[in-house]
């Protein structure tokens, strides 16, 4: 059950921090308005001639716990931070071990995975790391 | 064949005074809606097919026009996910894609019904019972085949079956889907005006700002609200609680990638650290997170599996270390204080492991 709070002494820190996290809540109205989590990977991908990549974190999450990919098929943990290429992922490394046209579909339906708009940086869109660097008034 | 005449006579107004247009409906229809409509796949009506077509023809022409304007939840992008075409042009389409169902019936009933209007209010309610009647047959067991199907709402796997496919898009409206988010209007003393609106939440990905919506493959992408429509909420992030939704079982994600049977080794053990200032101490639950992750995703690279061993603050969050790793990310973001700081200094734990599952703090209310 949850009591009604006693009298708040915030500390100089927590201040800070709140401080900190009402700004970027103030600033987190962009323009864009793509789903929690979805992260777009651009390592590669404009400079090929493609559109860059957009992984739905929650279409995942709702067939795959997060260990499936991050522990089992060793995606580190930050955007962009994974070297993927399309040879690898013909290989059956990363996304390739699911797209493979036996678990999901397979690597020849480029654009379900290239679709974001050209020109769009590697992100996780919505994080507070997004939110708290990335001047919204320059997009 | 008769009772189809009956329904189609009046759209034939419709159709007929713009047949000058339908040259360009053949070349819009060849370009753009031939891709679903030509083989009926992700549930399209197909071209020519007058059992497809008549239950939506029923519903009077402005709403199909209306339909294929807007978009629809059960699949139908926008304008045919082609937002360059101007609306006459998807109209023409409309009327072409018509005539090509309704030409048997054309010479007999032209004339008699010509000036009558399309009659709307209960035509639209024959479609709606239409739709109720043939979706809940394909849905019911295609949903039983959950975890057969991973990719199901995207086009190759439909194309695949059909039956599958129409599980993903269900026959309850995602608000998205259905009505594009209206921008934020321009008044400056609007109530919260920097926080987002509730329809600019969860956009389809055509809308959302970050997919293109002139790729096609952007068009075959599950629109989040079809999938989020039956889990329980949440006020942050994806709007989704997660974890209660997996207590509740409103998703079954693998646990291997191929083997649907194996099952986490989740442990029960909370870590409660105190915190400095003012706020609750923090307990952190293993159970919810080992049934989501491996040991080996936070320690020890993360995490040092030893009391004491680890320094963390909510700066080092907000910049996406420690917990921050995830919270902030895709797990539930760090506007969620008291998810976390969540027992009272004099002892009183405000949510224990088992809470969240029984009653999240979002609600609460």
């Amino acid at each position: 059950m949850r009591t009604q709070s006693g009298p708040r002494r915030a500390g100089p820190a927590f201040s800070l921090a709140l401080a900190a996290l009402s700004l970027a809540l103030m600033l987190g109205g962009g323009s864009a308005r793509a789903e929690y989590g979805d992260v777009v990977m651009n390592n590669y991908s404009d400079a090929a001639g493609m559109r860059p990549v957009v992984f739905p974190h929650w279409f995942h999450r709702v067939r795959f716990r997060c260990k499936v990919c991050h522990a089992d098929l060793g995606f580190e943990f930050k955007a962009g931070g994974n070297k993927i290429n399309m040879l690898k992922i013909i290989d059956g490394q990363y996304c390739g071990a699911c797209h493979n046209g036996e678990i999901a579909w397979s690597v020849e339906n480029c654009n379900l995975c290239h679709s974001a708009k050209p020109g769009t940086p590697t992100q996780v869109h919505e994080s507070t790391i997004q939110k708290l660097s990335v001047p919204q008034g320059t997009k | 064949m008769k009772t189809l005449a009956v329904i189609v006579a009046p759209l034939l107004l419709a159709v007929s005074s713009a047949s000058s247009a339908q040259g360009a409906g053949k070349g819009i229809y060849d370009k753009t809606c031939s891709v679903c409509h030509a083989t009926g796949i992700n549930g399209a009506p197909k071209f020519g097919n007058a059992a497809d077509w008549s239950p939506r023809i029923a519903g009077g022409a402005a709403k199909l026009y209306q339909s294929a304007l807007a978009g629809t939840a059960k699949g139908m992008p926008a304008k045919g996910g082609n937002p360059n075409l101007s609306d006459a042009e998807v109209k023409s389409a409309v009327d072409y894609m018509l005539a090509q169902v309704s030409k048997p019936a054309k010479k007999e009933e032209a004339t008699a019904k010509k000036d009558e209007p399309a009659p709307k209010e209960p035509a639209a309610k024959k479609d709606e019972a239409a739709v109720k009647a043939d979706k809940p047959a394909a849905k019911e067991p295609a949903a039983k085949k959950d975890d057969a199907a991973t990719a199901k709402a995207e086009k190759p796997a439909a194309a695949a079956a059909p039956a599958v496919a129409a599980a993903a898009a269900p026959a309850v409206a995602p608000v998205a889907a259905a009505a594009p988010p209206t921008a934020a209007t321009g008044d400056v003393n609007a109530f919260n005006r920097l926080l987002r609106p509730m329809g600019q939440r969860n956009a389809a990905p055509t809308q959302d700002g970050i997919h293109d919506p002139a790729n096609d493959g952007t068009q075959a992408l599950q629109p989040p609200l079809s999938a989020f429509d039956k889990m329980p909420k949440s006020s942050a992030g994806n709007r989704v609680n997660w974890v209660q939704a997996l207590a509740e079982k409103k998703i079954n994600p693998r646990w291997d990638r191929a083997d649907v049977k194996a099952e986490p080794v989740v442990m029960d053990l909370n870590i409660v650290r105190e915190v400095k200032g003012s706020m609750p101490d923090v307990v952190y639950p293993h159970k919810q997170h080992t049934e989501w992750l491996d040991c080996s995703n936070c320690h020890p690279a993360i995490f040092v599996p030893q009391k004491g061993a680890n320094q963390i603050s909510m700066a080092a969050i907000l910049l996406g270390q420690k917990c921050g790793v995830c919270h902030g990310k895709v797990a539930f973001p760090v506007s969620e204080c008291r998810l976390c700081h969540s027992k009272k200094k004099d002892g009183t734990t405000e949510r224990t492991a088992e809470a969240p599952a029984a009653a999240p703090a979002g609600a609460k209310k």
